[in-house]
């Protein structure tokens, strides 16, 4: 029954655990420097 | 040219009234599983003798130099069925599966002489232009990675919702790689007024398209702009009915490559409510297989249009195109 218990907590515990992961992510883009300008005129010929 | 349209949803209304605006179309019929809606769409355009609605029957297309598939059917069979009648083929698929097997009609199309144009869209679709219009600048490309945000009509968005929780597919050293998707988060930064969103690995085929077009390339990837509800509830049936249309959409294309003996970085954006791009994508791109400028064979439009004139008529009819201009991932 004990051992069954620790089970259920340990499963409990890793779905917590691999559900925040999952939401949370990792890694992701250092800042950027800069800006979005237009296509056009000479872009487009 | 005559032009059919399968669908008169959010993208396939839009194309039609593209098709309805470019002056070489001398017919375009619209039919929709709904004949109100395809109907409406006529009344809206209100040119009776040129723009005319059908009921989807097996001769939908019938009459047609181009058939453009809008709607949610199964895209493969459909344009087998075009192919066979003699019509070429512009679909719009954003599925993995429909897009990879319209590819696989390569030698059919080929040999028949007749082009079948796959994922005419937003993404896929504008995001091959874009990729093709930065690749033009390189000697080499190395790598392509695409983001996208947003989506466009209820199919649309099952497509997205389906998406991240299938498997991602990704090109990397030569080698397709299958990921989880939903996994590999990364801050994309899609043009103003969009800016920054969280993109995570999806299956969508816009590394099956790029790799193709791109042989030299070691790094194909796509990523889709998702929430955390999104993502939580990937796995479960969509909990309610999709929106009909989202607002302002975005994409980002980063190309890497070489440039004589240096290595550079391209990226490419653009922002536009998703539909709206994704029909004028596929009305061009019907256009231009009615014109003869695609060769024949089943591919998507990086390897089917000429960027520069694409680019530069999409501009004209409002859809728009931008560059980042700075240090494209920091440091």
């Amino acid at each position: 029954m004990r051992f069954l218990r620790r089970a259920l907590v340990a499963l409990g515990l890793a779905s917590l655990i691999a559900g925040v992961l999952r939401l949370r992510g990792s890694g992701g883009t250092p800042p950027q420097g800069g800006g979005w300008r237009e296509l056009q005129g000479p872009d487009l010929r | 040219m005559r032009i059919a349209v399968l669908g008169a949803g959010a993208v396939g209304a839009r194309a039609v009234r593209q098709l309805a605006s470019s002056p070489e179309v001398a017919a375009v019929t619209v039919a929709d599983a709904d004949p109100k809606r395809a109907a409406s769409t006529c009344d809206s355009i209100d040119e009776p003798g040129r723009v005319t609605s059908r009921p989807v029957t097996p001769a939908w297309a019938e009459g047609a130099d181009v058939a453009v598939l809008a709607a949610p059917v199964d895209h493969r069979a459909e344009a087998e069925r075009l192919l066979e009648a003699g019509i070429a083929v512009v679909s719009g698929a954003d599925g993995l599966d429909d897009v990879r097997g319209l590819v696989a009609l390569d030698a059919e199309a080929a040999e028949r002489g007749l082009a079948v144009v796959v994922g005419a869209g937003f993404c896929p679709g504008l995001s091959d232009v874009l990729a093709a219009h930065a690749a033009a600048t390189f000697d080499r490309v190395d790598e392509i990675h695409v983001s996208r945000r947003g989506t466009g009509g209820p199919a649309c968005a099952r497509q997205h919702h389906r998406a991240l929780a299938g498997e991602a597919l990704e090109w990397r050293d030569g080698a397709w790689v299958r990921r989880r998707a939903g996994s590999g988060r990364e801050l994309a930064w899609f043009p103003d007024p969009v800016g920054a969103a969280d993109c995570y690995r999806a299956a969508v085929p816009d590394a099956l398209l790029l790799t193709a077009a791109f042989p030299s390339a070691t790094r194909v990837s796509a990523r889709v702009a998702a929430t955390r509800r999104d993502r939580l509830t990937a796995h479960l049936p969509m909990l309610r009915p999709p929106h009909r249309e989202t607002g302002l959409g975005a994409l980002r294309v980063e190309v890497r490559g070489r440039r004589g003996a240096g290595r550079d970085v391209v990226v490419l954006g653009a922002i536009d409510r998703p539909a709206v791009a994704a029909g004028a994508v596929a009305a061009l791109a019907a256009v231009a297989v009615a014109r003869g400028e695609v060769a024949a064979g089943a591919r998507g439009l990086a390897g089917s249009v000429e960027p520069v004139p694409f680019l530069a008529e999409l501009a004209r009819r409002g859809i728009k195109a931008a560059a980042f201009v700075g240090s494209a991932t920091g440091g």
